[in-house]
């Protein structure tokens, strides 16, 4: 009998211990999830910043600035632009894969020894 | 030398305890005891529902999940306008010291005076904001200055990269993310999400280690795309901006519609301001010139009386129409025309732009047809367009017209019109007399119109703008390369009080192009040009010459007209 209770009691002292155990590493892990959580918020927000910035950059009137400041282009009009007129067939599957096989072509024989 | 007596044969042990002790202390810890698990029980069983809420008061918190205000989008896309996440700085008084050297390095980051900084934290009050929305590394260099009593908030703050070039379109929120003018008032509903909440426990540390129930999520603003094209916009902003500073003018505007969805690709106007700064903003710079004010439009609606007389079976493009002396007396008042011109066909009248002309036109019209036809394009109706502040412009009702009010008024005197109105009044001529609705969202279907002009004789006054803009013509100067344009001029004197101001005039134009199969409506108007040059085939045309080609470059639409080639093309084939 008193083994008995012995037992039980060395079981109930052990799973209140695992409670403890297990209710602390709850918290510890809900912490890390929330620290988690709001760095992955703040690499959202800074995500979303780096984007207006990226756009603030790249603005037409930042463009155009820069365009014709340091790199001295002009604006494009039909005086000075060429309009290519697309053969039929450019557009078709077979024309861009025949383009293909031609660039691998002298690649592979080249390749060889 | 001291009497030492040992422990076990002390004298107070041997002496007999009388029982009722030890009964006694037995009871006491017994009850003591009893005391114990009733005391449990209540605090667990009985009271449980209080104890639980008084814990919770004190470790339960609940966070509030701000949503994320929608973007405003271009229609490629860009961003127009979007939330960045932003620190605000708050204290409460009472626990801040004043005294406290580490304020001064504060006030210069957050550059202001450290009175100004000690001044508002002298209050009673037991909350201050003292400076919202900083960014965030600022923030964190304060955060690190920890003083005590000052606290640091998440917020969102809008940012607008396009900057001036769309500030009228895009608007701005206030500090609260409420919309305040633009787009972001018109929208604010859709933009601005519900915010969402979490029942938490946090610890002595303040982390949170528990969620009491389940979080309510924060529901995200939606994002709203619009029909403007920010390159088209820059362009046309940035020229408007060239000819208000080259003709000295006060301001103006510009608007460019899709002929084909009613779609608002552009509307600027001058002067403007940096959403992201405002400062000292002033009545003229928040102004949607564009759609809020409204002015006599003058040469302008001359096409429609030509569209509706030939619509009417009156005359036809050639029908001649003498014009001479260039004067036509009515009622006591003189009508007449910048230059004097003999007979005129139809066709020529509108090319000449001859009042004269016009008015005897006109007065052929029944009042009520002219009426109809105006607000069936559009005047003296607000457009159809969720913008705070759109005025409607005025017609009067026909039955109270008097015949000069109907002879001036078809040369556009006596009713007023926004430009924005007047662009998609237009719209008539590009669609071959359909008036379609307008809208500032991106749609891809095509729209239905309803029919104002037949079309056939919309076709014929396209023809008419078109030599109004070519060789003969009022505005040639909005000729562009490589695509056939037609539009009207027109300059009409400022209306100051209750009469006309001597030398004040406002200078625009309209127009479509290409001439075979319209894409674009174009209206520009410069608000008193003072360099010398009023007319709007002088001022404002050179402005549509170029948002035109621009605009028809940037969508993709192939030249019209024969192009002299500035590039020779054999030079490519040489170096191949």
């Amino acid at each position: 009998m008193t083994r008995l209770n012995l037992v039980l009691l060395v079981a109930v002292l052990g799973s209140a211990f695992y409670l403890v155990h297990l209710q602390y590493e709850s918290r510890r892990l809900y912490v890390a999830l929330d620290r988690a959580k709001s760095h992955s918020e703040r690499l959202a927000a800074d995500h979303e910043q780096l984007v207006v910035q990226k756009r603030a950059e790249a603005t037409p009137a930042r463009v155009q600035q820069l365009a014709t400041r340091q790199l001295q282009m002009r604006a494009a009009h039909p005086g000075i632009t060429e309009y290519v007129a697309l053969p039929a067939s450019a557009g078709a599957d077979g024309a861009v894969a025949g383009a293909v096989q031609t660039l691998k072509g002298p690649l592979s024989a080249g390749g060889r020894p | 030398m001291s009497r030492s007596i040992a422990y076990s044969s002390s004298p107070l042990l041997t002496s007999a305890t009388p029982v009722w002790r030890s009964k006694f202390i037995v009871a006491a810890l017994a009850l003591a005891f009893v005391g114990l698990a009733g005391r449990a029980a209540y605090v667990q069983v009985f009271g449980n529902e209080f104890f639980q809420r008084q814990g919770e008061v004190r470790f339960a918190r609940t966070l509030e999940l701000p949503p994320n205000r929608g973007r405003v989008l271009d229609r490629n896309g860009l961003i127009l306008a979007t939330s960045v996440v932003a620190q605000s700085i708050w204290a409460i008084p009472q626990d801040v010291d004043l005294n406290e050297p580490k304020l001064a390095q504060a006030a210069k980051l957050l550059d202001m005076p450290l009175a100004e900084l000690k001044r508002r934290l002298n209050t009673e009050k037991t909350f201050v904001w003292v400076k919202r929305q900083v960014d965030e590394p600022l923030a964190l260099q304060l955060k690190a200055l920890d003083i005590k009593g000052l606290y640091l908030r998440k917020e969102y703050k809008r940012q607008y990269p396009e900057g001036e070039a769309a500030a009228h379109v895009v608007g701005f929120t206030n500090v609260e993310d409420v919309g305040q003018e633009g787009v972001e008032l018109a929208f604010n509903q859709q933009l601005s999400g519900k915010s969402g909440s979490r029942r938490v426990i946090k610890d002595r540390l303040g982390r949170v280690i528990e969620d009491v129930r389940e979080a309510i999520p924060p529901v995200d603003g939606h994002d709203i795309q619009l029909s403007i094209d920010s390159k088209i916009q820059f362009f046309a902003y940035q020229k408007l901006r060239e000819a208000v500073a080259e003709h000295k003018a006060l301001g103006g505007s510009a608007v460019v519609l899709d002929a084909h969805t009613g779609e608002v690709l552009a509307l600027a106007n001058y002067p403007s301001y940096n959403p992201n700064q405002r400062r000292n903003l002033s009545g003229e710079q928040l102004r949607n010139r564009a759609l809020t004010d409204s002015f006599e439009p003058g040469s302008t609606m001359k096409p429609f009386i030509a569209a509706l007389a030939l619509d009417k079976g009156l005359v036809r493009p050639d029908t001649p129409i003498q014009t001479a002396p260039g004067r036509l007396q009515m009622g006591g008042f003189t009508i007449s025309d910048v230059h004097a011109y003999n007979v005129l066909t139809v066709n020529e009248v509108i090319q000449k732009s001859s009042n004269v002309g016009t008015v005897k036109m006109a007065m052929q019209l029944q009042p009520r047809d002219m009426w109809e036809a105006y607000a069936q394009a559009g005047f003296g109706q607000k457009p159809h367009l969720p913008f705070p502040g759109a005025v409607s412009g005025r017609l009067r009702a026909y039955k109270t017209w008097k015949p000069i009010e109907q002879a001036t008024m078809s040369y556009g005197y006596g009713l007023s019109t926004s430009l924005f109105q007047l662009a998609q009044a237009y719209t008539v001529f590009a669609r071959d007399g359909h008036m379609v609705p307008v809208t500032l969202l991106k749609t891809d279907q095509p729209v239905q119109g309803v029919r104002v002009f037949s079309e056939k004789n919309a076709m014929a006054v396209r023809r008419m703008l078109e030599m109004a803009a070519g060789p003969g013509g009022t505005g040639q100067r909005a000729q562009t390369v490589g695509y056939s344009v037609g539009g009207k001029s027109g300059t009409a004197r400022k209306q100051e009080g209750k009469g006309y101001a001597a030398r004040k005039y406002r200078s625009f134009f309209v127009g479509l192009a290409p001439v075979e199969a319209p894409r674009i409506v174009v209206a520009v108007m410069v608000d008193e040009p003072s360099n010398g040059v009023i007319y709007g085939g002088a001022v404002a045309a050179p402005v549509f010459s170029e948002t035109v080609q621009q605009t028809l470059r940037l969508m993709g639409v192939q030249p019209d007209t024969n192009v002299k080639p500035h590039i020779v093309a054999d030079v490519v084939e040489e170096s191949v």
